[in-house]
């Protein structure tokens, strides 16, 4: 009798043993499961910011290539807006192309005065020519245009110009500058930039109701 | 009879000093103030000013552009465009949305407060 009472207690004993390891084995699979699928969604998100972000990242740019591309890529929305002025008979595109002149201008006679206090000029780039090889396709696209088509490309495409300057000031050119106040300078830029695009972005929603 | 006496210098003591607070609080009421709204970054700063009728409000430019300062509902008042560095000043009659028409996005609002019945009187 005490003999079976130690076998069962003892096959008891067992059987608890066997259970809890089991399902700790199990849990612990099941976590690694959980962790695998998370690290993967992780890696495939991370891969694809990391691939958008790496092109912009990886462009090593010198201040003196970072001043010429503040500078071109304000003269660019200049140009467009002057080009919208002669093309346009609609009021709110005539007053954003306006407004695109007088502040681009500003910013770049910030930058102007910046670069002759830091006495840097300039210097063209890779960037900076990629900038104007697209401005002159995008120019000749609009002056193709009349009418509302105008209206609508030329609010298109300052609405995709701005994300694109937005970005290029994020990632490229505050990352690479050194000189504190150029930094500063590119950091106040961006309100404005944003500002741009919210207008462009409710011009072209206002386009979409007509 | 000790408790009742230290009530009495307690409430003599306590009296004229309410009564002054009081009538500190109209007679600020009544002097119109200047307040200041600065634009930076794009933004009226504070977006949401509460003023007294009759107060100042004074728009300053600390951005890098050009702004202005216009009422939102029929235009009824508008700054000239202020140039970085530049301010203007109102006298706030109404309470009004106001925005900037070079960046309609930007937007701020001026509340004036209700007069209470002893600034009523005063005035």
């Amino acid at each position: 009798m005490k003999r079976s009472k130690t076998i069962i207690a003892r096959a008891t004993g067992l059987l608890l043993c066997v259970l809890i390891s089991g399902f700790t084995v199990l849990a612990q699979h099941t976590g690694q499961q959980g962790n695998t699928q998370k690290q993967g969604t992780q890696k495939q998100g991370k891969s694809k910011s990391t691939q958008q972000k790496s092109a912009h990242q990886n462009m090593k740019l010198t201040d003196p290539e970072i001043a010429s591309v503040a500078v071109v890529a304000n003269q660019i929305d200049i140009d467009h807006a002057r080009l919208a002025q002669e093309k346009t008979q609609n009021t709110e595109v005539l007053n954003f192309a306006q407004t695109m002149i007088t502040d681009h201008q500003a910013v770049i006679d910030q930058a102007t005065a910046l670069v002759k206090k830091l006495n840097v000029t300039p210097k063209e780039n890779q960037l900076s020519r990629k900038l104007q090889t697209d401005s002159e396709n995008s120019m000749k696209m609009l002056r193709a245009k009349s009418g509302s088509a105008f209206d609508q490309a030329y609010i298109d495409h300052e609405v995709t110009y701005h994300k694109a300057v937005i970005s290029t000031v994020e990632n490229t050119l505050i990352p690479n500058a050194k000189n504190a106040e150029l930094k500063a300078l590119l950091q106040n830029i961006l309100p404005s930039l944003r500002a741009h695009l919210e207008h462009a972005q409710m011009l072209k929603t206002q386009y979409a109701k007509e | 009879m000790g408790r009742k006496l230290l009530t009495g210098m307690l409430l003599a003591v306590l009296c004229p000093f309410f009564y002054l607070q009081a009538f500190r609080g109209v007679s600020e009421n009544a002097r119109p103030k200047t307040h200041m709204v600065q634009i930076v970054r794009m933004q009226f700063i504070p977006a949401v000013l509460s003023v007294n009728k009759g107060d100042s409000v004074v728009f300053l430019n600390k951005d890098l552009v050009n702004h202005n300062a216009t009422e939102r509902t029929a235009g009824k008042w508008q700054s000239p465009t202020l140039r970085p560095g530049d301010s203007w000043r109102m006298v706030v009659t109404s309470s009004a949305d106001y925005y900037c028409t070079f960046h309609p996005g930007m937007k701020g609002k001026l509340e004036v407060a209700r007069a209470t019945a002893k600034t009523r009187k005063k005035k």
